[in-house]
C-alpha cells in the first residue's frame, strides 16, 4: 500500500462515484426495448405522461433504483464483513448469504406461501441469510483462520444450494420452480416499484445497522481485545453486522435474486485509491457497487442474446459471478501466503 | 505502604477468573500505584495474560476490581477505556492504515465517534508520538514497519488515550535488546509522568533493571510482591522458574544471572 493511498482524501473520489452513478442511471433509463430517445426517456421520467412516461417510470425507474440499491447494499455489506473480521476476502456470497436467502425466499414462493412481492419473500430471504452469516461469524469465532472460515462458507454455500435443489424438485408447480430457478440466476428484469418499496426499508435498516458501526471496524484492526479495551462492544457489534447484512442480502436476494462479488469487487478496488482505513472505505465502496451493478445490468441488457429467444436477457448474476469469481482468485493469489499461514 | 491512598488506582480483593474449568487466576489481591512500573513476572502457564485481561474488563472474573474506587463493572465500557489502556501481545494490526491513524485510535474512549479528532484529540496524538519517537514515519502504513517499530507504534497507541492505567502484555516480546530496552525506558517514562504501568515481563533481567516492583505469579496466585532486590531471590527464582541463578550487583540494579534449569 503507497504512502499517497494512505493519505489521499476520500471526497474526489466521491464525488466522481456520485457523478458516474447519475451517468449510469440516467444510460440506465434510456435503454429499454421500448427504444425511446433519450430525452424522450427523460420527459417522461420527469412528467410522466403518456407511453413514454409509463415505461419510464414503472419498468425503467424501478429497475435503475434497484441496482443503485441493491448494488449500494452489497458493496457496504462486504466492506462491512471485511471490517468484521479483519479480513479483505469476506463477501456475503462465499459466506453462502444469497444461498440461504434464496432457499429461504423460494421456500415461501414455491409452496404459495406468499406472492412475489409480498414482505413474507424479503422475511423468509433475511432469515436464510441470518443463518448462514450468523453460522459463519459463530464458527469464525475470535480466532478461526481465512481457510476455515471460507471452508465453513463453501459448506454452507453447498447446503444452502441443495436445499434450493431440494425445494424446487417438491414444488407443486412445475412452472413455479422454473420461474424460480430462472429467478435464483439473479436479475433485475421486470422489476416493479413495488420491489423498490418492499426492499427498501430492509435497505435503510441495513445501512444504518452497518453504518453505525464503522468507528468499531477502525477500532478492530487492533485486533478484538484492543479494540475492546478501548471500549468497543465487540459481541454488539457483531450482532449488529450480522444482522445488517442479513437484511441487505436477504433483501437484495428477494428481489433480485443471487447477486454475488459485488462485495468484494468494489471494496478491494476502492482500497486501491485510498488506503484500508474503513472509515475511508466505507461509503465509497457502498457507491463503487452502485456504479458496478447499474453498469452490469446495463451490459446484460446490450449484451445481445439468442435472437430465437428473444424474451431471455443474459442474468445480471451470471455476469456479477463471471467476472467476480476471477477476480477472486486473483485475490487468493495475492493473499495466498496469509491463507497459507492459517491465522489471520 | 498502607493499603489505602489516593495513589492506587487500580484494586483487586481475591480476584478469580475460571476459563472453562480451570481455575488460572486464584485470588488474587494487588493493587496498583500511580507513578510505578510494576513488572508481572511468572512462569508459561502462571495466569499472568488471563490476570492482565481481566484487570482490563475483557475476561468475566469474581471478586473484586477497583478502577479510581469504582466497580469496574459499574463503569461504562468508555469510562473504562479512560480510566485503562490495554497493549495486548503481538502488536496487531490487521489493515495497512497509516502510522497517525492508528495512534489516533488511542483516542476512541474520548471522541464522539462520528467527529473528527479535537485538538486536544491532535495534541494527545502528537504526545504519544513523540514520546515514542514514532513521529518520523507517521504518515507511513504500520504493515510496512519493522518489530520494532510496530511495538513503539503499538505502545504510542496505548499511551495516546492518555489514561492513569496502562497495562502492558509482553510488551517486549520478539524484539531485538535494543528494542526491549527502548520499550522498557519508554514505559518508565510513563510511570514517571504518573500513570500506573503493569508489564508482563519474562526477561527478568529487563524486570530487575526498570520495575520499581515486582509482582511473581505462579499457578494463578501472586507468590511475590514487592522491590526488584527482595523479589528476585535465588531462591524465588529456583522454586518458581526452576531455574539455578545468582544474583550480581551493579549500577543499575541486582540483576539475576540464569545459570541453568534445575
Amino acid at each position: 500500500m503507497s504512502r499517497v493511498a494512505l493519505e489521499r482524501s476520500t471526497h474526489g473520489l466521491i464525488l466522481g462515484l456520485v457523478g458516474l452513478l447519475v451517468v449510469l442511471a440516467f444510460i440506465s433509463l434510456t435503454i429499454g426495448p421500448a427504444g425511446l430517445s433519450p430525452l424522450a426517456a427523460l420527459t417522461g421520467l420527469i412528467d410522466g405522461d403518456g407511453a413514454a412516461g409509463l415505461i419510464v417510470r414503472s419498468i425503467r425507474l424501478p429497475r435503475t433504483l434497484l441496482a443503485l440499491l441493491i448494488g449500494a447494499t452489497l458493496g457496504l455489506a462486504g466492506a462491512a464483513l471485511q471490517g468484521l473480521l479483519r479480513n479483505p476476502l469476506a463477501e456475503p456470497a462465499l459466506f453462502g448469504a444469497p444461498q440461504a436467502a434464496s432457499a429461504g425466499a423460494a421456500f415461501v414462493i414455491a409452496f404459495g406461501y406468499a406472492g412475489a412481492t409480498s414482505f413474507a419473500v424479503p422475511v423468509a430471504g433475511i432469515l436464510g441469510a441470518l443463518v448462514s452469516i450468523g453460522g459463519l461469524v459463530m464458527i469464525a469465532g475470535r480466532r478461526a483462520s481465512l481457510t476455515v472460515t471460507l471452508l465453513a462458507g463453501l459448506a454452507l454455500a453447498s447446503f444452502a444450494g441443495a436445499a434450493t435443489a431440494l425445494i424446487l424438485n417438491l414444488a407443486p408447480s412445475p412452472y413455479a420452480a422454473l420461474e424460480i430457478a430462472f429467478w435464483l440466476l439473479g436479475s433485475l428484469e421486470d422489476r416493479s416499484n413495488d420491489h423498490v418499496l418492499m426492499a427498501l426499508p430492509f435497505f435503510v435498516a441495513s445501512w444504518l445497522l452497518l453504518g453505525i458501526n464503522v468507528p468499531a471496524f477502525r477500532a478492530l484492526t487492533l485486533g478484538e481485545d484492543a479494540a475492546a479495551s478501548l471500549g468497543v462492544d465487540i459481541d454488539r457489534t457483531r450482532l449488529m453486522v450480522v444482522v445488517g447484512v442479513a437484511l441487505g442480502v436477504g433483501a437484495a436476494v428477494a428481489v433480485a435474486g443471487s447477486i454475488g462479488f459485488i462485495g468484494l469487487m468494489a471494496p478491494h478496488l476502492v482500497r486501491r485509491r485510498v488506503g484500508s482505513d474503513p472509515a475511508r472505505v466505507c461509503l465509497p465502496a457502498s457507491l463503487l457497487g452502485a456504479v458496478l451493478l447499474i453498469a452490469a445490468d446495463i451490459g446484460v441488457r446490450l449484451i445481445p442474446s439468442n435472437p430465437n429467444a428473444t424474451a431471455i436477457e443474459l442474468k445480471i448474476g451470471v455476469v456479477t459471478a463471471l467476472i467476480g469469481v476471477p477476480f477472486f482468485l486473483v485475490m487468493i493469489f495475492a493473499e495466498r501466503r496469509a491463507l497459507e499461514g492459517a491465522s489471520s | 505502604m498502607t493499603a489505602s491512598g489516593d495513589l492506587a488506582c487500580l484494586k483487586t480483593a481475591n480476584l478469580s477468573v475460571r476459563l472453562g474449568r480451570a481455575l488460572v487466576v486464584d485470588g488474587v489481591t494487588l493493587e496498583l500505584r500511580a507513578g510505578e512500573l510494576t513488572a508481572l513476572i511468572g512462569p508459561n502457564g502462571a495466569g499472568k495474560t488471563t490476570l492482565v485481561r481481566a484487570l482490563a474488563g475483557l475476561l468475566r472474573s469474581t471478586g473484586q476490581i477497583l478502577l479510581a474506587g469504582k466497580a469496574i463493572g459499574e463503569l461504562s465500557a468508555r469510562e473504562r477505556a479512560r480510566q485503562l489502556a490495554y497493549l495486548p501481545q503481538g502488536h496487531v494490526f490487521h489493515w495497512p492504515m497509516s502510522v497517525a491513524a492508528v495512534v489516533a485510535l488511542g483516542r476512541h474512549p474520548h471522541a464522539d465517534a462520528f467527529s473528527p479528532l479535537t485538538e486536544a484529540d491532535r495534541a494527545a496524538v502528537e504526545r504519544a508520538l513523540a514520546a515514542t519517537a514514532t513521529d518520523k514515519f507517521a504518515d507511513r502504513a504500520v504493515t510496512e514497519l519493522s518489530g520494532g517499530e510496530r511495538a513503539r507504534v503499538a505502545l504510542a497507541r496505548a499511551l495516546a488515550g492518555e489514561a492513569p492505567i496502562l497495562l502492558a502484555d509482553e510488551p517486549t516480546a520478539s524484539l531485538d535488546p535494543r528494542h526491549q530496552l527502548v520499550v522498557m525506558g519508554l514505559l518508565a517514562e510513563a510511570a514517571h509522568r504518573g500513570g500506573a504501568v503493569l508489564a508482563i515481563v519474562h526477561d527478568l533481567t529487563l524486570a530487575a533493571r526498570f520495575a520499581g516492583r515486582i509482582i511473581v505469579m505462579e499457578r494463578g496466585r501472586v507468590v511475590a510482591d514487592g522491590a526488584p532486590r527482595d523479589v528476585l531471590t535465588i531462591k524465588l527464582i529456583a522454586q518458581v522458574f526452576g531455574v539455578e541463578a545468582s544474583i550480581s550487583d551493579s549500577d543499575v540494579g541486582a540483576i539475576p544471572i540464569l545459570r541453568r534449569p534445575l
